[in-house]
Formats: C-alpha cells, structure tokens, sequence
C-alpha cells in the first residue's frame, strides 16, 4: 500500500489533466478488471465481479485529480502570472518550486528578498494576482517557446517518509484512496463492484457525479484524503481529526450529510475489528460523496478517509498505518454490506 | 541544461548543510577542493576557513578574498508537544515558512515540515494574514518524549531544497547566499593555479555572516591584509521589488560603490571591467553595504575594501536563483584584479 500510495504521489494531475494519473491506473488495473471504460469526463470506471450479484452494483470512488496551478499570461520580462486550481492556501505558495505541464518545467513562485521587505507587506499575504512565476526566460517570447496558456502545473514534491510511521508527499489527497482501490481489486469481492477513478473532485466533486448517474449503484463508498489540523495551538474540538488516530468515518461534512446507516455500520465494523477509527470534531470539507448522494433518484454514500495535516500543500503529512488501514477497512465494510443485502 | 563547472561546482557546495554556527560541515568539501589549489588550507575557533596561496615574493601585499561560507536557516528553542519551537538564523520572512520543508540536522538528520493552521480554522479576513514565525512549529513526526530525547535544544535546522537548473543560464537552490561566493573563488583558485602572481592571497570562508559578520571580524584580524575583496550576493529584479533596489540578472558582476568601498579600489574594478570587456553593472551603496566589506573596511587600523556582488532573486528562502553568466563576469573580474598586481605594489624597502 505504502509502496502504490508514493508511486501515485510522484505522478502529476491538476484537475482537468489527469491523463498521467490515469494512464498509470489503467496500465495496473487491466489485469485484475473484469471491464474497463472511460466516460466524456475522463473518469476511469473499472468493473470487477465478486462473489454475488446484487440488483444493483456497488461502487467504490477515489478521485484522481490534486490541486495545482494554471497559467493565465505571460509579462513582458518572461514572468508568468497564474491562477489555482483547486482550493490552494496561498499561505504555502510564496518561494515554491513547480513543475509546469507534461515537460515539467521547472517554476519558482517568486517572492522578494526580506531585506525588501516592508514591516506592513510582511503582515501580508500576497493576492494571487500579485504573484507570479519564474521559469529563467528572460523575455516573453523566450517564455512562450517552452510554456503556453492554460499550461498547468503542480507543485515540486518527493513523498518521503519521515518521524514515527509518517508519509510526507503532495497529492496523497486523493492518492491514497486510489492506491486503497487497487488494493481492493487484488483481493476478493463480495459483490460486483464498479471502482471509479473520478477526474475534477478539486473544482467541485464533478466527476463523481457523472460517473454515479452512469454506473447507478446501489450505494457508493468514498475513499478519500481529509484535512487535519491536529498542531499545536489548535483547541480540540477544532482539530477535526488526527493523523494516526484511525481512519476517519464523517457524518457530516462541508457537502453531505452521509447515510447514518452506513456510518453506523462502518463504525461498528471497525470496533469488531480492532481497526482504529474515528470521527471529524468539525463539519469542515467535502469529497466526491456529495455529487454521488444526489445522483438520479439518490444514493447512499458513506465515505472512508485517511487524516493528514497541511492537505492541499505541497508537503501533506499522514501516518503510514492510516493509509494502510483505508483498504483494510474498506474490505470489511463491502464484506458487511453484502452479508446485510443478501 | 549543462552544468558549466562553475554550476557543478555551485551545486557540490549547497548541497551541504551550513547554517550560520554549522559552516565546519562545509569544511571538508571546501579542504577537499581547495588543498591542491593552496599553500595551506586552515580553520579557526570561529568556524572561519582560510586558504593562503603565496606568491613567492618576501613582502608581497596581502589579498584577502572574502566571501561568507554560511547560509541562513533555523534553530531549535524547545518543544511543544512533539512538535519543535524554533527561532530563525539570520533573516527568513516568516511568510514562506508554512507546510515548508526542512533537514533538522541530527545525526542521522531528520525530516521535518512546518507546520500550517488550515483554512478551516481560520475567519476570512486571517488568510490574508501572515502567521507569526513564533506561533509556527516544526513537524518531525515524533511524540514529545521521543522529540525531547532525539533532537537536542539548539539543534541547527536548514532548508530542504537541491539544486535545479532554470531556464538556459540560471540555477536555483538553497544557500546560493553565499556558497556561489565560495563556489566562484574556487573557480578563481582553479584559474591562478599555474599562473604567476605578485600578490599573496588569502582566500577566506568566513563564518556567521547572518548573524551580524561575525567570522570576518576574528578572520580579518589573523589575516591583517593590504587589501580586501569581498564577494556576496545582491538583489535580482523581481516584479515584486522596486527596480531601484535591484539589479539585473545577467547583467554582469555587481561593482560596489560608495563609503564602504574604497574609491580607488572600485575605479580599479571599472576599469579592468571595462578594459577586459567582462560583463558588469554598478551598485551604488549609500552606507553599509550588508556585507563582510562593513566589518573588513575598520579591521585594526583600516583595510582598503572593494566589493563584488552576485545578483541573487528569492535572496534567503529556499529558492535562490542566480545567472551562472554574472557568476563567470565575477570569477574573470577576480583573477583580472590579482592579476593586475605587479612591481609597483611591492613595499618599498
């Protein structure tokens, strides 16, 4: 698990661009698929048969796409100007190398000297259109000879295991959920089961969406990263969640309201398994679940995430045991659901 | 890109950890380097290393070539938790340190990230604001009891970055401020190595230059010179700094002018510049100039000072980026000015 999870983290796909991610999945997944399908919005939909088959499939979801950058112009000096994609804290952007488009060209956010820096512009965060990148070009043209507009990027990180049993990596939002489905199709299925690899989670759970109106499942899971602020200096009813504190079953979040049944069963499942678990403090984020749960006439979703503090970073930390316990949990849950359903 | 072998030579250099208090970790590379180019290679009490190659004439003046050896970079004050407190060595803007990573340098080093309060926590208005270094901690992913027995109070801390070509001529890493200045002058030593000199050079690494020029104030001392050139690094154009406050990159070599500097010694550098059609740009600098050439200038009873600087953007985060092209215009202008040395700088006897 450890292994796929940084495997993924090296690969690079913004939201709209996750041909790299994609490509990489399906090269793994085709061995073990019972049918593969690409949809128009570039979701990666896997069919793989289980023990029974249910009126309806179950689906399990992960989405492929990480926060990133895009270029929007180029200055006269050979800077360019950018936006996000995604909801990237311009707190952890300033002095950042990135990699620009499939060459990977490698960008620094610039950020002045501190010497140039005025006490009142140090208070500061600076707006998004006041920062810009540095590729060497000297001129516009010369710039525009290597990158192009719309050209998007991420940022420059290795994962790296660090501490007691930590993962450092950019992207393990939502990689470790895809790295968890991939270890579910190399076991065996309770029931027919559609994994999806969902494109553009980051801009607003859009993939998940098309791909549940197309599979229309009995129910989805949602594997996916969430963000923890266990830190120092933090209250903790605010923390929402720890690294290494389990896997992390919501009832709530930013965009859903999960299936009270599902959590229940998902939570009793893991104490019946000594599989370490816990809930979030505070209604705060989203996943895929909230464009899955209104699809057609509804489904129910439950989601299953893995902690990790600076999420949407270029340096998220989450605990190796987590990441392990994902698919571990996961299996089990099917396995519940199965033995409830038949 | 290919390296030239100032660019290889420049990465070697960053890629060892030496915050201010910690240059001695750089001490084997540069003894490494510059044995064979010197007479003598040594180091002293406060982390300084010099490098003396003689001419060989009794009395000859004495050079003194002086760049800073160390880089700026963390120190750890204490514990919160697991997590580590921490103050800064030298001047590091408080505003690109979240989710940031860094080499705690235990032995073995450890891997940390800075951590960062996520935006849920935060009301509307606080993105916009920066975190204050002494609210961040930094993230090594241990319990407080193993952090406490693990990575000792005062611990040195330094940037996590390597070095990696940008555009056509430029490089980008951590510590460029100032191992450029040691990487250049290696260069230098390598060019003079059959050449013959009228001049005794003492090539200094000088300790804790962020702290306030600390080494060159004791280096300067032992070495008592004629004369000083000082090599650092200066502001790049960026689009976020006033043009008046920088200077091009790629424009050449950097010649200091002003009270710092003494006249003849910037005329001097004008015109070999000038003469030898090396690359240069003017830096005018009303008072001190920031650098070692502060505290060299009022060594014992006075050294004539001129200073070279490298433009540098990013100067002090862990992307510095420098144009090897200025790094080539500085190593000519050197050996153009030892060179430029012959009888008539002999003492009189």
């Amino acid at each position: 698990m450890l292994e796929t999870v940084k495997t993924l983290c090296s690969l690079a796909g913004p939201s709209g661009w996750e041909d790299e991610v994609r490509d990489s999945i399906l090269e793994r997944v085709l061995p073990l698929a019972d049918a593969v399908e690409t949809d128009p919005m570039g979701n990666l939909l896997v069919f793989c048969r289980g023990r029974v088959t249910l009126p309806k499939p179950v689906m399990v979801c992960a989405h492929m796409d990480e926060v990133g950058i895009i270029v929007t112009g180029v200055t006269d000096e050979g800077f360019l100007k950018f936006d996000f994609i995604g909801g990237v804290d311009r707190r952890v952007t300033m002095g950042r190398r990135v990699l620009i488009g499939q060459n990977r060209i490698p960008a620094i956010i610039g950020v002045k000297a501190y010497h140039l820096v005025s006490d009142d512009e140090e208070k500061k965060v600076p707006k998004t259109e006041e920062l810009y990148l540095d590729i060497g070009a000297e001129s516009e043209a010369e710039a525009l000879e290597r990158v192009h507009l719309g050209d998007c990027g991420i940022f420059d990180s290795t994962p790296i295991e660090m501490g007691e049993g930590l993962l450092k990596a950019r992207a393990i939002d939502d990689r470790c959920g895809c790295a968890a489905m991939l270890k579910l199709m190399e076991g065996e299925l309770p029931c027919d089961t559609w994994f999806v690899f969902t494109v553009q989670e980051e801009v607003g759970a859009r993939g998940g969406r098309t791909a549940a109106y197309r599979i229309d499942p009995a129910l989805c899971l949602v594997l996916e990263g969430t963000t923890a602020a266990d830190i120092p200096g933090v209250a903790e009813e605010k923390r929402i969640c720890r690294v290494g504190g389990g896997v992390v079953i919501p009832f709530m979040d930013g965009g859903t309201l999960y299936d009270r049944g599902l959590y229940e069963l998902a939570s009793k499942t893991a104490e019946k398994n000594g599989i370490a678990w816990q809930t979030k403090t505070m209604i705060a984020g989203g996943t895929d679940a909230s464009g899955i749960q209104r699809s057609r006439g509804g489904v129910r979703t439950l989601a299953l995430s893995v902690a990790m503090r600076n999420i949407h970073s270029p340096a998220c930390v989450a605990s190796v045991e987590d990441l392990e316990n994902l698919p571990r949990l996961a299996a089990l849950v099917l396995e519940e659901l199965v033995n409830e359903n038949s | 890109m290919e390296y030239t072998g100032l660019g290889r030579l420049t990465e070697r250099l960053c890629s060892v950890p030496g915050p201010s208090g910690s240059e001695y970790n750089v001490h084997a590379t540069l003894k490494e380097l510059l044995q064979p180019l010197a007479d003598e290679v040594t180091t002293d009490v406060m982390g300084n290393l010099l490098a003396v190659k003689r001419c060989g004439i009794e009395n000859a003046p004495r050079l003194l070539l002086d760049a800073h050896l160390d880089e700026v970079g963390l120190i750890v004050t204490g514990y919160d938790k697991g997590f580590l407190c921490f103050d800064t060595l030298g001047g590091v803007d408080p505003r690109m340190l979240p989710a940031r990573e860094v080499t705690v340098l235990t032995d073995p080093p450890l891997h940390g990230v800075i951590d960062t309060l996520p935006p849920h926590i935060l009301k509307g208005s606080e993105m916009d604001k920066t975190v204050e270094r002494d609210k961040l901690r930094i993230d090594v992913g241990l319990s407080d009891e193993a952090a406490r027995a693990r990575v000792p109070q005062g611990t040195p801390v330094v940037f996590y970055a390597d070095c990696i070509p940008l555009g056509k001529n430029r490089i980008c890493s951590k510590a460029l401020d100032d191992r450029a200045g040691a990487a250049l002058r290696v260069s230098v030593m390598e060019h003079l190595q059959n050449k013959k000199l009228a001049v005794d050079i003492y090539c200094q690494f000088a300790s804790q230059e962020e702290l306030g020029m600390r080494g060159s104030i004791t280096g300067t001392y032992s070495v008592n010179p004629d004369e000083a050139l000082v090599v650092d690094v200066t502001h790049g154009s960026t689009p976020d700094a006033k043009k008046e406050e920088t200077l091009l990159m790629g424009g050449g070599a950097a010649i200091g002018v002003g009270p710092n500097m003494t006249r003849r010694m910037s005329d001097k550098l004008l015109a070999l510049a000038k003469e030898k059609e090396i690359p240069y740009q003017v830096e005018v600098l009303r008072g001190c100039s920031g650098t070692n050439a502060w505290a060299i200038q009022v060594s014992r009873s006075g050294v004539a000072t001129a200073l070279i600087s490298l433009p540098v953007r990013y100067m002090h985060t862990p992307v510095e980026t420098m144009d090897l092209r200025d790094a080539e215009a500085i190593v000519r202008l050197l050996c153009a000015y030892i060179e430029s040395y012959g009888e008539e700088d002999m003492p009189h006897a």
